[in-house]
């Protein structure tokens, strides 16, 4: 602590001398954090805000402590979502699909244990997929054949939901579960997995995982990890910034500002689409003028996207594709290269072409309509959700140079989601889930599948798609490319898809969204990068940030 | 009395400043009872920070650029062609600003003024009637006084801006204004009735009431106008406390998203992360322009209580003729009092 | 005595009068906030049906039960508040509301109380010292600190932080004790009462600048007034020395209007510290109102704002008695 400080520390807070002298051993023992080595724990901002609720329940996945999901609780395989390399196996070592998709045959690792000590088999697997909200009713049959071989039948093929089954079930342990009846209130504590971490210690605040002894690598080598909970970007902005905290991944509008000393290094990955998410079929119900697809169309190619994201986004976000085909990991699905990008520039000349076309006239007021009346469009976005709010005002703008009006409206998260889910509304700024394996289907699946949706009033009971796109090209496509894992046979079934949803947009693309990732570089070794994106570095994404946790090494 | 000694502050020569319809009426009160005081340096200064901002949030809004147009490059330095710079989004800042100021202007009036009229018609009629209506009345504004104010605004707020079917008016600074307004009365309330209930015992009150006067007649003919000063110093604080209840607000998220305030422009430079881009310049004016502002109420406020309560103005005047009196050396005793 | 029964029964109305409006607050406000409330529950429990206790007890909290008439909603609600039944958090399912608030308000009360003792004990000194000096240069400190009083709770904070911890990084930014060096949680050491201390240092140093001006000006003015009564003329008639007159005859009287405005004034500090808390992460009660209301938990809201009242209630009351206490004229007049 260097005296001018403690100088100033005196000037200020000359209150009291007592109070001084706890600042003064306050700061001294903050001075050691800076120290790397590796009895210092690694410190992380998973997104948790305080009170940190105390459950690790991994059923709980709204509100269980993030941690659960990957550094405690494993899933048998890891999906890289960031490539299109096949599945790495956790606890499962190898799966196999029968030749009709409906028998899933899966291997896993010999000798592997719970933290508690007690063996882990493929019994614990079994029970897993028999366990609660796990049992599909789809599944006909789960059977632990021997100590390593699992086998799940089901009823209909399963190709398409490998990524459900292997990569995001957690596997739990049969001799604890086995007595908890209502998983829904259960927090669990004191939580057994089978992940490179244990829970040390708890308080709403913060949580400490230290390596688990029993992991099936061995130990991993960052022994602690502290997970705290920050009510806000600002407050993580400054710890990071001040040297307190090793690693989150959040939204920084000024990167540079943070990784400028070297200390911290910094990964932006684009995947999730944000959407305009459109009502977008009169026969379910929805109402306004963007049901119909010309004006659709025309605000497609009205909006300015490089100004988008380069001001709502920082910069920081990537192209939007009208495929939904993530690029360049799902090339290979890519019909063709126009639609590759979605119009980056404002063409107003064509949204005029395309609406006049269509029959409608510009009023006197500026704004096309027809009949003499001008149309409007709702467009909501959630309050507090920055990138989507300044988005939508930009949107808004751009759309009235191009004489189409769109009120940007900010409304609550709840009043948000249920409309959404219900059907009413016009237009919303949406995030798309992109989908974890390199393969668009599981978003075919569940945004545009007619099975997916459901009436106005209503919501729907499987899938989101919330946009109430019903298009039986679109259906019939999607239910062979689940039935087959024939490249070719899914690849024209694709193209097929990919042409209706790119002339039809009841989701328009704007961006998409960055997720930025700041990491300790300097004490810690092994972190992804732009060459070896084993994994993305994100501490909130579950498996993910187990498999980045560990790479990782204590710097020497 | 003491209204040919030494003013606090020697009076400016040259041409009085506007001055807010209010501070005209106590102006005029004053007059009917004593000679003119000189307006005071508090006073003045109050005055006139208020009234300049006033005017910026009033005409300033008709000569800046769109305070929503997007065009101009994002996160300019203050510099050419932007005085403060720009947003974000590229939005002016002097244009958001001006909008923002009138926006907010627009919250501490409509707050103030129906938080006001609340208090009237608690405290007055409270203070006026006596008995039991100013036993209930009395209990009601009590009970609103120990209410902490801000978590009754957040929880009201939470749950009309989040009612179905409101549309565009949920997130509207009216709305805001009122919420603000129908909790933020309590204060003054139990200031005006202390007030009308010793008006009430006046001569020439009793006189009117005695005369068969209708009640409502005598509060308003009678009572309210010896009010003016207190009243405006009641609404004085009313919009000072809307305008910082709306700045929190917005903080929380809660405040009138669909239109521009000082308060929004806070939260959207606080969400746009300008403290992190160290955008002072977007982050700074708005939080400066409302202390301002709550600097120039409160100081007419402050001379408002010292005409209201000359003791407060007379007090400082006469201890300082009395050091005046010791250093000239009429002095009558070492501490002793000449006033 | 008749002093002492009428503000007990005030309070007890008062009491009443608190509890019932948060009874009243979400079934008299539109929308349908148990509907809401019961919508977010089964999110959070995976879309799966709820208990029927837990229906229960959010809709004698919220409203809206089925089958009741208001007043039998009434009773049940009251029956929930007598045994600590707040209900469920939504944003903290399954986590019990009271469990929540139990673990905030210590620190909340510690640090709004000693805020508020500092600004109060600052601003008196300094309210009595100016009042005394009246009509010397230092009147026109007075004014100034209006301005203090008018900056915007948030605002201070935020550029405060962004001065002295991130730019010269003297004190913490966020919590109420360094998670780093008590991993734990909070334990019973002087080590962590350091750091619980340093870490509402700023927090505290936010509500004092905001609210000393209003207690200064406040003893200011009444010590100025009292300074013109004439058993102070008296006084210094008699020639008592300058610092007894100051003291013993006119600041002990300046002061008991002020400890009479202290209840109201809490008011405004508890709303400064639920935005202060928000800046700094503070594990206390208003961040939970916050959260709260920004997740739409409106269990947890009411719960809050519950006790946030009470609490308040209690400071008052508590204050009420002690201003009874040591002015007699009080005690009389009613």
């Amino acid at each position: 602590m260097a005296t001018s400080r403690r100088k100033r520390l005196g000037m200020m807070f000359a209150a009291g001398a007592a109070a001084l002298a706890l600042t003064l051993t306050g700061c001294a023992s903050n001075g050691e954090g800076g120290s790397g080595g590796s009895d210092r724990p690694l410190r992380v901002w998973s997104g948790s805000m305080t009170p940190i609720n105390n459950n690790f329940n991994p059923f709980s996945v709204d509100t269980a402590a993030h941690f659960t999901f990957g550094p405690i609780y494993e899933p048998l395989f890891f999906f890289n979502q960031l490539s299109a390399d096949p599945a790495t196996g956790l606890i499962g070592d190898k799966y196999e699909y029968s030749e009709d998709g409906t028998v899933l045959t899966i291997k896993i690792k010999a000798d592997q244990k719970w933290s508690d000590g007690t063996a882990l088999t493929a019994k614990d697997v079994a029970f897993t997929f028999g366990y609660g909200p796990n049992k599909d009713p789809e599944m006909v049959s789960v059977e632990a054949t021997d100590d390593t071989t699992v086998v799940l039948t089901y009823s209909v093929p399963k190709f398409t939901a490998a990524s459900l089954i292997l990569g995001s079930t957690w596997i739990i342990p049969e001799h604890i579960w086995k007595d908890i009846k209502d998983y829904t209130t259960e927090t669990n504590p004191k939580p057994v997995g089978s992940g490179p971490y244990v829970l040390k210690s708890f308080s709403d605040a913060a949580y400490t995982v230290e390596a688990n002894p029993e992991y099936r690598d061995g130990a991993p080598a960052v022994k602690t990890v502290q997970v705290i909970g920050i009510d806000s970007n600002q407050s993580s902005e400054d710890l990071l910034k001040t040297g307190k905290i090793d690693w989150v991944g959040q939204f920084i509008a000024n990167p540079d500002a943070i990784t400028k000393d070297g200390r911290i290094s910094t990964l932006n990955q684009q995947q999730d689409p944000t959407t305009m998410l459109t009502c977008s079929s009169v026969e379910l119900g929805c109402t306004g003028a963007q049901t119909d697809p010309a004006v659709r169309q025309a605000i497609n190619v009205a909006i300015d996207r490089s100004a988008i994201s380069d001001k709502a986004f920082a910069g920081l976000s990537g192209i939007a594709s009208p495929s939904f085909a993530l690029l360049p990991r799902d090339e290979k699905w890519l019909s063709s290269p126009d639609l590759a990008k979605s119009p980056q520039e404002p063409n107003i000349t064509e949204a005029d072409g395309i609406l006049e076309a269509a029959g409608y006239t510009k009023g006197s007021d500026g704004f096309y309509g027809k009949d003499g009346k001008s149309f409007e469009i709702d467009l909501f976005s959630p309050d507090g959700w920055t990138d989507y709010n300044d988005a939508a005002k930009l949107i808004s703008e751009q759309a009235a140079k191009a004489g189409i009006r769109i009120n940007n409206r900010t409304v609550s998260e709840a009043e948000y989601w249920t409309p959404l889910a219900n059907g009413n509304f016009q237009m919303a700024l949406y995030g798309v889930t992109q989908s974890l394996v390199a393969d668009p289907y599981s978003t075919y699946d569940r945004y545009f599948s007619t099975p997916a949706t459901a009436k106005v009033g209503e919501q729907p009971v499987k899938g989101v798609n919330y946009a109430r796109y019903s298009n039986p090209i679109v259906d019939a496509e999607v239910k062979v490319a689940a039935a087959t894992e024939d490249e070719a046979i899914k690849k024209d079934a694709y193209a097929k898809i990919q042409t209706e949803i790119a002339r039809d947009l009841p989701y328009i693309p704007v961006v998409l969204n960055a997720s930025q990732a700041f990491f300790n570089t300097k004490d810690y070794t092994g972190w992804p990068s732009e060459k070896d994106l084993y994994a993305a570095p994100l501490p909130y994404l579950s498996t993910a940030s187990a498999i980045v946790l560990t790479h990782l090494k204590p710097a020497k | 009395m003491a209204d040919n000694t030494t003013p606090e502050v020697p009076v400016r020569t040259g041409p009085t400043p506007t001055s807010t319809l209010a501070t005209i009426r106590i102006a005029k009160n004053d007059r009917k009872r004593r000679p003119l005081p000189r307006i005071s340096g508090k006073l003045l200064t109050g005055i006139i920070i208020v009234v300049v901002i006033a005017l910026f949030g009033i005409l300033a809004p008709f000569f800046v650029q769109d305070p929503r147009f997007s065009g101009n490059d994002a996160l300019l330095p203050p510099g050419d062609g932007h005085i403060l710079g720009t947003t974000k989004l590229g939005y002016d800042v002097f244009a958001q600003l001006a909008w923002g100021t009138r926006g907010s202007l627009f919250v501490g009036v409509v707050a103030g003024a129906l938080a006001l009229l609340l208090a009237i018609l608690f405290g007055v009629l409270a203070g006026y009637f006596g008995g039991v209506v100013d036993e209930i009345l009395t209990l009601l504004t009590n009970i609103m006084l120990v209410i902490p104010g801000l978590p009754l605004v957040m929880v009201i707020a939470a749950y009309v801006q989040n009612t179905e079917g409101l549309g565009p008016f949920a997130r509207s600074s009216f709305l805001v204004a009122i919420v603000l307004g129908i909790t933020g009365w309590a204060g003054s309330a139990v200031v005006l009735r202390a007030t009308a209930k010793s008006l009430r015992m006046r001569d020439y009150v009793a006189a009117s009431r005695v005369a068969g006067e209708r009640p409502l007649r005598v509060i308003f003919v009678e009572i309210l106008p010896n009010l003016v000063p207190l009243l405006a110093a009641q609404l004085i604080f009313g919009v000072i406390f809307a305008i910082l209840g709306e700045a929190g607000l917005s903080y929380l998220g809660l405040g009138p998203t669909g239109s521009i305030t000082l308060g929004t422009m806070l939260n959207d430079a606080q969400t746009g992360q300008a403290v992190g881009s160290q955008a002072w310049w977007w982050f700074i004016p708005p939080g400066a322009l409302i202390a301002l502002l709550g600097t120039g109420l409160s100081l007419i406020n402050f001379a408002i209580d010292e005409i209201v309560n000359p003791k407060l103005r007379l007090a400082p005047q006469a201890a300082r003729n009395q050091r005046k009196a010791n250093r000239e050396g009429r002095s009558v005793s070492e501490n002793g009092a000449i006033a | 005595m008749v002093f002492y029964v009428r503000r007990i029964l005030f309070y007890v109305i008062t009491l009443w009068a608190a509890v019932s409006l948060n009874f009243l607050l979400p079934r008299l406000l539109p929308g349908d906030p148990a509907a809401i409330m019961l919508g977010k529950l089964r999110r959070a429990n995976g879309g799966r049906p709820l208990s029927e206790e837990t229906i229960r007890g959010i809709t004698s909290m919220l409203g809206a039960e089925k089958g009741m008439t208001f007043w039998d909603q009434y009773i049940a609600y009251w029956g929930r508040i007598l045994q600590g039944d707040l209900g469920i958090s939504s944003t903290r399912y399954p986590a019990p509301v009271i469990e929540l608030i139990g673990a905030a308000l210590p620190w909340t009360v510690i640090l709004v109380g000693v805020a508020t003792v500092l600004s109060f004990v600052l601003g008196i000194v300094a309210g009595a010292w100016v009042g005394w000096k009246r009509g010397t240069w230092v009147d026109h400190l007075v004014p100034a600190t209006t301005f203090l009083q008018s900056i915007p709770y948030f605002w201070l904070a935020l550029v405060l932080v962004a001065v002295l911890s991130v730019q010269l990084g003297v004190l913490p930014i966020i919590g109420g004790y360094d998670v780093f060096d008590f991993p734990g949680g909070p334990e019973w050491s002087w080590a962590f009462f350091g750091s619980t201390v340093v870490h509402a240092i700023l927090p505290a140093i936010t509500i004092v600048i905001s609210s000393v001006g209003g207690w200064l000006l406040g003893m200011r003015n009444m010590m100025v007034q009292t300074m013109s009564e004439d058993y102070v003329v008296t006084a210094e008639a008699k020639g008592l020395t300058p610092s007894r007159i100051r003291t013993r005859y006119a600041a002990r009287n300046a002061v008991i209007p002020s400890l009479a405005g202290f209840g109201i004034a809490l008011g405004f500090v508890v709303a400064g510290s639920i935005v202060t808390e928000q800046v700094f992460s503070y594990p206390g009660i208003g961040k939970l109102m916050i959260q709260s209301v920004q997740g739409l938990d409106y269990s947890l809201m009411q719960g809050v704002f519950l006790v946030i009242t009470l609490a308040v209630l209690a400071a008052n009351f508590l204050m009420e008695m002690i201003y009874g206490f040591i002015d007699p004229r009080v005690r009389h007049r009613g």
